[in-house]
């Protein structure tokens, strides 16, 4: 029967392609240490994931320069290799292919992924097959309120964190600002950015004099400019993505905007790139730059070199290489390429990355901080703390006069 | 037949049976590819139904995957069990189905695509914004349940049913609603198929699909938002899907889910990159070479081993045998109507019909009863075709009164002046083209008699294809014919609705007199044997003239003469406008 | 609210809509003429306007220049594009044709989107032009800006001026009131066709030039954009100059005077909602009926 005939050449091909076989045996210290990950390399989100699949491969060659990673169990140290495959920013294609890294080729952790979309579905994966799960760019907090016990992210910075040492900056300066306003994309990270940050203001001292959410593709922003010249704030906030902020900034600078200072959350090269000049003096937030010492910094200049990346072109890389570096200290910390005894070091552990110690709390979320910068004829520069900065602040911001 | 109908089923069975016991044997990433597979086709399979089978091109067919998504999470998160929200996710998308429906299907072709397209980046606005329900672009998160068995399982339960309803459909009446809307929505109306609840109901089904696909999906990702579930970057997908593998065909909509998620799977897994564009050109080239689908390529539809596979719906209605062979001009299966030469049939009351400033039926008071044949002529645009218009009521009369068998037609719809007994033809056919010369004869048939199932129709449909002298093109696509096959269809498919009253608009033009002939003694059989009443519009008067018991003659929308035809053909005011001033002054 | 706050929030929004109609203008000419649902019209204007920025980027070309450079490439891309995958389609019945236009240009979408996103960067950019501002009153009009009303106002005129003195304006215009008529006058069906898929390519090349000035824009944008060109396709009347440019600043301004009086998150869905209420009351929008 020919419909029998089709059945079988159907199913043969389907298993055909799909390849079913393992090709490593978990934990062993003769092969190496395979971290399993997927990047956004198309889709919606690869505006911000450029380079990473060779920054990933670059980190494992720096790391495997020594030899590997310490395993005490093993005696000697075993290199790392990653597994990497591109998600398409769908969060079903992420699931799929994290099940098949869990049953076919047998990684040993997961790390990553980013963002809230895909990495929403993606730990109760590794939950289920009790792999634990370092997951970078992650900030929504109820996602850590799920009860999974094999789920850590690394997002640098975190929510309650982010502009923690921008305020500190604005309680010290002179003359003192009184008044705030928010701008923000209707994004949850942002939103959420504002939802801690407009009540930490308020709380040290700042009056609000207004808060507009404006849509990630709105183009003509004159209606939110016109409310922000009547209220006369002395600190414009714009807690946005990128993309959707640069016709916000240009229209700013048109309509000739003034503010003692203005500050982007999510500032980075690119909004540089995009609005030129306007974007001098703005204060912005950067999780780390290469300058700034710290443990394993120079190695982390090294692989951003070699895989040409620039940390303030694309803010979230450190996030991600934080989970890099997490789950290598974390491989070294229990002494074994075990996952049980992987988990039992990640939970509540304490991490060493170039920005500052990671430290997670029982949910797995960690307190990662971020540091002021401005950009100072067109270069972002570290202005605060004073012990990290490369320069002293300008204030008011110039150009905003 | 019993054993056949048996080993026909047997392999599907097997099938299903195999893929149920994937999540119990299998590993979990095989599982969960297939997961996905059946949600493409759950979603493929119901958007054919509205936009292949019925023509309709939906393009906002993802809303509903995302309604029902964002509902099922709701009343997860407020602790209902699964199954309860998933049947509320279809309760309550049918519903917003059913209210958009009518705005919408006012809308037609292009248009109706592209309202449909803006629905998406809508939903998705809504999504965000109404943050109370929502939970605005935070996304819902769901309490984390192992869910993969379950819900792979219900899915396959639910691709179950969408094959089983798409197999139902087109064995029904329904399938043939669907399709004859498809070809032509105004004929399809005038033979009695009702439109508007068809549209309707189709919508509601397809809706309801979609969002179990959504509620399901859903479940097993624990985690919505906006842009997931109303992406445009995914939207798009289902529907490449279900037009690669052979939109309208029984196997299409799943070959194509099934050849394009293992394409897709394939390439993210082995290549680094550059995977959609490759995924790209082969929806391109399939869309340049092949773009019937790949099920109707005609390498394919000839190949032993997957020829099985590109049958149309209509090669799956097998009919009951029966004993007689049909034969020619004595045997169609039309009631005989005992005829009151005495009694009208149809009565035209002051009929007017105005487009605007333009008059195309100016007052018109006519009187045809019971058994006449009448011949309609004028001179071109003097509106015999408006007028046959105005009785099956393509057109809303704007003043006047039309009675048929001394009912009222002013408050009937279409469909209901078909049943009421009024056939027609019209003066460029206008068959389903893409249907076969029997499904063409069977869909009237089916819509007259509602007993009949589709079987029985094609069964019956034979013998007007018969008296049609068309039985070596009985299944043929009726767009393959040529013009004079395609009159004779028009002209059996008028009859097939079992008419009391038969319009018959031009159909011996452009036609050989043998061919001529025939016409003639058709029409004077169905009215000897059947009892039909009919009013003729027609050139040529030799025609005209065996046959016709009175004419009636109309210049510029208005009755100048209404006689016999040696009456008529000298009356002066129709030789006039007919043949110009000249004539009338030399005689 | 004062009156400046309205006239400059006017402002922005016509020249949103000036924008949007400049790419609906050649989503409508080829929809109208050519009948084709060509979803992959918004994603040209991406790739467009990522080439010109990155042209801008490295040569420092002017944008006039980098434009007619994409017209012209545009232009022999679109007739080629129509001549080898769309022309062919159209020989086989309604069905086939519809599926295999809306196969092709889907695949077309997915195509560009990904080359351009692997070859220059999935990073947005844009053009990005120094600004002086003008003040009239209280109201701020940046150079930029009128730039990009000249180049409108230019486009739009050098359009009308192709649309009403040359054999293919007026054949295009006979084409769109009656097909038939136009046919039987000897019309080149084929060679018009093309022409007019090059010509509505071409045209979106330089909506994108104009657009990235304005705004960023990355290569994954494009399906967005092209349904809001639908909905003003729909609105303005198919294959009508004056009826695009009228609903695409009828959108602009409502988009942006929704922001100002309402809120800004319901900006955007309003244009669709405008939309299907206009569908609705008048199911053949605002186009002329066909004969």
């Amino acid at each position: 029967m020919t419909l029998t005939r089709l059945i079988a050449v159907a199913a043969a091909t389907c298993f055909v392609l799909l390849p079913t076989q393992s090709f490593a045996t978990i934990g062993s210290c003769n092969e190496p240490i395979v971290l399993g990950t997927t990047i956004s390399e198309t889709g919606p989100f690869s505006t911000l994931t450029v380079h990473w699949r060779k920054m990933t491969e670059v980190f494992a060659e720096e790391i495997n320069k020594t030899g590997g990673v310490e395993v005490k169990a093993c005696k000697k140290k075993v290199p790392i290799k990653f597994v990497i495959y591109d998600d398409q920013s769908v969060p079903s294609q992420a699931v799929s292919l994290y099940e098949k890294m869990a049953s076919v080729d047998k990684v040993d952790f997961f790390v990553g992924p980013d963002w809230s979309a895909v990495a929403g579905p993606v730990p109760p994966i590794a939950e289920k097959h009790r792999i634990p799960i370092v997951a970078g760019n992650v900030a929504t907090p109820s996602f850590f309120e799920r009860g999974l016990k094999y789920f850590w992210a690394t997002p640098a910075p975190t929510v309650a964190r982010w502009s923690e040492r921008y305020f500190d900056m604005l309680s010290k300066m002179n003359p003192k600002p009184q008044t705030i306003l928010f701008v923000t994309q209707d994004n949850p990270v942002t939103k959420a950015i504002t939802g801690v940050w407009s009540k930490k203001a308020e709380a040290q001292g700042l009056k609000i004099v207004g808060e507009d959410t404006f849509p990630s593709d709105l183009k003509d922003f004159t209606s939110i400019i016109s409310k922000m010249r009547a209220a006369k704030p002395d600190i414009v906030y714009i807690s946005s993505f990128d993309g959707p902020s640069v016709p916000l900034i240009q229209q700013m600078r048109r309509l000739k905007v003034h503010a003692m200072d203005v500050h982007h959350a999510l500032l980075n090269g690119s909004v540089q790139k995009q609005v030129g000049n306007d974007v001098e003096g703005m204060t912005g937030e950067l999780p780390w730059y290469p300058g700034v010492k710290g443990p394993y910094s120079d190695m982390i200049e090294t692989v951003l070199k070699r895989s040409d990346l620039d940390m303030f072109d694309y803010i979230f890389t450190l996030g991600r290489l934080n989970s890099y570096l997490v789950m290598v200290q974390a491989i070294e910390k229990a002494g074994a390429i075990d996952r049980e005894k992987v988990k039992e070091a990640l939970f509540k552990g304490t991490f060493k990355s170039p920005a500052g110690d990671i430290v997670f709390d029982d949910h797995g979320q960690p307190k990662t901080g971020a540091f002021t910068v401005q950009m100072q004829n067109a270069k972002p520069r570290i202005v605060w703390p004073p012990e990290a900065a490369s320069t002293k602040v300008i204030w008011p911001s110039p150009s905003w006069q | 037949m019993s054993a056949a109908h048996f080993r026909q089923w047997l392999l599907p069975a097997v099938l299903i049976a195999a893929l149920a016991a994937l999540p119990f044997l299998g590993n979990a990433y095989l599982v969960t590819f297939t997961f996905t597979i059946l949600i493409a086709y759950i979603l493929g399979q119901s958007w054919d139904w509205v936009s292949g089978e019925m023509g309709y091109v939906n393009l906002g067919h993802y809303c509903f995957y995302g309604v029902g998504a964002y509902v099922f999470s709701i009343a997860l998160v407020a602790h209902y069990p699964a199954l309860f929200a998933m049947l509320v996710a279809a309760a309550i998308t049918i519903l917003i189905a059913v209210a958009v429906a009518v705005p919408l299907f006012r809308l037609h072709g292009d248009y109706f695509a592209f309202a449909t397209l803006a629905l998406l980046p809508l939903a998705e606005i809504l999504a965000f914004n109404l943050t109370s329900i929502t939970n605005g672009g935070d996304g819902i998160v769901l309490p984390i349940q192992s869910v993969l068995k379950a819900s792979y399982l219900i899915a396959l339960g639910v691709c179950v049913l969408a094959f089983f309803s798409t197999v139902w459909i087109n064995s029904i009446r329904f399938g043939y609603a669907l399709k004859s809307i498809r070809n032509d929505e105004e004929v399809a109306e005038v033979l009695g198929v009702r439109i508007l609840p068809i549209k309707i109901k189709v919508l509601a089904l397809s809706a309801a699909f979609a969002s179990l696909a959504g509620a399901i999906q859903s479940w097993q990702m624990s985690y919505i938002d906006p842009p997931t579930v109303f992406g445009l970057n995914v939207a798009l997908i289902p529907i490449a899907m279900v037009l690669l593998g052979g939109s309208g065909l029984r196997w299409g909509p799943l070959v194509g889910v099934i050849v394009l998620a293992c394409i897709q799977q394939w390439l993210l897994v082995n290549i680094q990159s550059l995977q959609a564009t490759v995924y790209g050109a082969i929806i391109l080239l399939i869309g340049r070479f092949m773009p019937g689908g790949i099920l109707r390529a005609p390498w394919l539809r000839n190949s032993r081993w997957f020829g099985a596979l590109s049958q149309e719906h209509h090669e799956y209605i097998v009919e009951e045998k029966s004993g007689n062979k049909a034969s020619t001009a004595d045997t169609l299966p039309l009631p005989a109507i005992q005829v009151n030469r005495s009694k009208p049939l149809l009565e035209c009351e002051n009929l007017r019909m105005e487009f605007g400033g333009n008059v195309a039926v100016d007052n018109v008071n006519l009187k045809i009863m019971e058994g006449e044949i009448v011949g309609l002529i004028g001179p071109n645009g003097s509106g015999k075709t408006t007028l046959f218009n105005c009785i099956s009521r393509v057109f809303d009369p704007t003043a006047g009164r039309i009675r048929l068998a001394g009912k009222d037609l002013s408050e009937l719809r279409r469909d209901e002046i078909a049943r009421l007994g009024v056939g027609r033809t019209h003066q460029i056919p206008r068959p389903f083209n893409d249907l076969t010369v029997q499904e063409n004869i069977a869909i009237p048939l089916m819509f007259h008699d509602t007993k009949l199932s589709s079987q029985q129709a094609f069964l019956q449909a034979r013998e007007f294809v018969a008296y049609a002298e068309l039985e070596h093109r009985l299944t043929s696509r009726a767009d393959s014919l040529s013009l004079q096959e395609k009159k004779a269809l028009e002209f059996a498919r008028a009859l097939a609705c079992k008419p009391k009253l038969l319009l018959v608009d031009e159909v011996a033009s452009g036609l050989a007199s043998s061919e001529v002939m025939r016409f003639v003694e058709h029409i004077r059989h169905v009215r000897d044997r059947y009892g039909i009443t009919v009013i003729w519009v027609e050139h040529i008067f030799s025609a005209l003239a065996q046959v016709v018991d009175r004419v009636v003659v109309l210049e510029q929308g208005a009755v100048i003469a209404d006689g016999t035809l040696n009456e008529v053909v000298t009356n002066e005011r129709v030789l006039e406008s007919y043949l110009g001033g000249t004539v009338a002054r030399a005689h | 609210m004062t009156v400046d706050v309205i006239i400059q929030v006017l402002i922005g929004g016509v020249l949103l809509g000036g924008v949007y109609a400049l790419v609906a203008f050649g989503l409508s000419l080829i929809y109208g003429i050519v009948r084709i649902l060509n979803f992959a019209h918004g994603t040209l204007l991406a790739v467009s306007g990522v080439v010109a920025s990155l042209i801008y980027a490295s040569y420092h070309l002017h944008p006039v220049f980098i434009a007619l450079l994409l017209a012209a490439a545009t232009f022999v891309f679109g007739y080629l594009f129509y001549m080898a995958l769309l022309h062919p389609l159209g020989r086989r019945n309604h069905f086939e044709s519809t599926v295999g236009t809306v196969l092709v240009t889907v695949g077309a979408l997915l195509m560009l989107s990904d080359i351009t996103a692997v070859m220059a960067g999935a990073t947005q950019r844009n053009i990005q032009l120094d600004f002086e501002a003008f003040e009239i009153g209280a109201i701020v009009v940046s150079s930029a800006q009128v730039k990009i009303l000249l180049g409108i106002t230019g486009l739009m005129l050098a359009i009308h001026l192709l649309l009403t003195r040359t054999w293919f304006g007026r054949a295009l215009r006979a084409v769109t009131e009656n097909r038939v008529g136009a046919l039987i006058c000897g019309v080149n069906s084929t060679r018009l066709k093309a022409l007019t898929f090059a010509f509505g390519s071409t045209t979106v090349a330089i909506a994108g030039v104009l657009y990235a000035i304005s705004f960023p824009v990355s290569p994954y944008m494009g399906f967005g954009l092209t349904v809001k060109a639908f909905t003003i396709v729909v609105v303005g009347g198919v294959g009508n100059l004056r009826g695009a440019l009228l609903a695409g600043i009828l959108l602009g301004v409502a988009e942006s005077m929704t922001s100002l009086l309402w809120k800004p998150e319901w900006a955007p869905a309003l244009s669709m909602i405008l939309m299907l209420l206009i569908l609705v009351a008048k199911p053949q929008g605002f186009g002329k009926k066909s004969a």
